[in-house]
């Protein structure tokens, strides 16, 4: 099934135009639940109405209100209206420079996409498949923006298997400063150089290769397991409140505890855990060569 | 004004721990609209409808799994709290990863770390060993709801913790069956396109892109408040991208001012 489109235009790098269409880069797996009238078993629907008639109504039907600056009421806008905004931002993503992707803090990433050639002509074709070769040829990443559902975003564009991604970036005045979080650690909180280098010791012993395909979603399969349990009469029990772990009276003799720990089954945690890791790291290896 | 935690915890690694409180990092800025009934401009309410329309009350709603065509498994709130069982209110670093090899498309939603009074040591620690190792930590924790992968970096001394999307939620390029073209951009095409991302090599600085939309969405709103009448100009005639290399040209004699 082709996935949907989420908007459409035109991808704009210096005079080259390529028509694409946008699609998620992330398919929704988690376990949904319909609401359900207690009462009689029936499925559930969400409806808009409109207030003033009690009628329901369609999505096309409805249009932006925004606050009137005397508080009464609303100034009502329609999509088209709010595309006149900035109509080129609405329909064109403009490609305005390259940046290093290692320079790119990875707070701002927000959400991936695909972009894809949505003309067939062989023109666009051409221009995307040119676009995806000389952006592979490059390590920069592209940046640009454009509006979606009216919002602007900064993107960041790669090519993934030979598809364009495009990632929603957010602006630096979405993200708050960490400067006035409370109780962060002052100079007099500076660590020992032993703890550090225990600290670092176990991180090292617990260190692994990244390999993304290992994480699986635990919670996910726990429903479905509850939901079966369900189905066949079980009793689920509601789970114990989580104990809070206190702090650390000894942080060195806690961290010599852990290092133990970690070199003598080669894997930090003792959480009876017994998946399998690709590509052990070097400190796996120095860690079975001591033992 | 002083920042709002939004939980708090420990973060746990080895028999380490580390209580800490989490921030939200993200600022939302985004207009919010009211939805309006574009005849008669009032305002729009959502309700509960069953297949006859009729509504239903919130304290009758309860969650059902379809487990086949209309049979239905129902969970109180409690029985999908017992999805997510953690033994501990930590987040538990389970493992190390060299941070530089985490694709962005895994990166979610962004928080802040700070510790409890008291924990500043243990807290200053595990940044200063995250930074001399150069590692990021990934862990779990249970948070909105959920059990959640995340990632524990150090940025300026300050630990953050970012949600990770998990491998199978994320889409293969290869699934989406783009078309070939007929004939592949020549040499000359791909040297040219390359010149051209030479010109627009820039190193990134967050701060000089700003969302200049928003402003403008608000001079349309107050245009439409004084009465004036808004209209979208027509669009532009899609350009001719079937001569690629005319348009490289241009652009690089463009490019080069």
């Amino acid at each position: 099934m082709a996935p949907r489109s989420l908007w459409s235009g035109s991808l704009s790098f210096g005079l080259v135009n390529v028509p694409v269409a946008l699609v998620s880069a992330v398919q929704d797996r988690d376990v949904h639940f319909n609401q359900l009238d207690k009462k009689t078993g029936a499925r559930l629907h969400v409806e808009r109405y409109c207030k003033e008639e009690d009628v329901a109504i369609e999505y096309d039907e409805v249009a932006s209100g925004y606050p009137r600056s005397d508080g009464d009421g609303y100034v009502m806008l329609t999509d088209l209206e709010l595309e006149a905004a900035q109509p080129e931002k609405t329909r064109t993503i403009d490609i305005s420079e390259f940046v290093d992707l290692q320079d790119v803090d990875p707070i701002y990433f927000d959400h991936p996409y695909f972009l894809v050639p949505k003309a067939e002509g062989e023109g666009a074709l051409r221009a995307y498949k040119l676009l995806v070769g000389v952006m592979e040829a490059t390590d920069r990443v592209a940046l640009g923006r454009f509006v979606m559902r009216t919002k602007e975003y900064l993107v960041a564009l790669r090519v993934q298997g030979g598809v364009l991604q495009l990632v929603t970036m957010k602006f630096a005045d979405e993200i708050r400063s960490a400067d006035d979080l409370p109780n962060l650690p002052t100079k007099k909180h500076q660590p020992s150089k032993g703890e550090v280098d225990h600290a670092v010791a176990l991180i090292e012993e617990l260190s692994v290769d990244w390999d993304p395909e290992q994480y699986k979603d635990r919670h996910r399969d726990r429903l479905r397991k509850i939901i079966r349990d369900k189905k066949k009469g079980k009793t689920i029990k509601a789970p114990e409140e989580p104990e809070v772990p206190a702090a650390v009276p000894d942080l060195m003799a806690a961290l010599r505890e852990s290092l133990e720990a970690a070199r003598s089954d080669g894997k930090g945690k003792a959480d009876g855990s017994s998946k399998a890791k690709s590509g052990g790291s070097k400190a796996k290896e120095k860690a079975k060569a001591k033992a | 004004m002083a920042p709002r935690s939004i939980w708090n915890g420990a973060v746990a690694f080895g028999a380490v721990n580390v209580p800490i409180k989490v921030y939200g990092a993200l600022e939302d800025k985004a207009i919010r609209f009211r939805e309006l009934h574009v005849k008669d401009g009032s305002e729009v309410g959502h309700r509960l409808i069953d297949q006859k329309g009729k509504e239903i009350p919130r304290d009758r709603v309860v969650k059902g799994f379809e487990v086949s065509g209309g049979e239905y498994v129902v969970l109180s709130d409690d029985e999908i709290k017992a999805a997510d069982q953690p033994a501990r209110k930590a987040i538990e670093l389970e493992d190390f990863v060299p941070g530089e090899d985490i694709d962005p498309v895994f990166y979610g939603k962004p928080y802040h770390l700070a510790p409890q009074k008291d924990a500043e040591d243990a807290y200053a620690l595990l940044v200063k060993a995250l930074e001399k190792s150069g590692r990021v930590g990934i862990g779990r924790v249970s948070l909105r709801q959920r059990e959640q992968l995340v990632s524990v970096r150090p940025v300026d001394g300050v630990l953050r913790m970012q949600i990770m999307r998990f491998a199978d939620e994320l889409v293969d390029p290869d699934s989406l069956d783009v078309d070939e073209p007929s004939k592949k951009p020549g040499k000359r095409e791909i040297d040219m396109a390359g010149m051209l991302v030479e010109t627009l090599a820039a190193t990134f600085e967050p701060e000089r892109y700003e969302d200049t939309y928003r402003e403008r969405v608000l001079e349309v709103v107050k245009a439409k408040e004084k009465g004036e009448q808004i209209t979208l100009p027509d669009p532009e005639p899609a350009s001719d991208s079937d001569d690629l290399m005319a348009a490289l040209e241009a652009s690089l004699k463009a490019s080069k001012g």
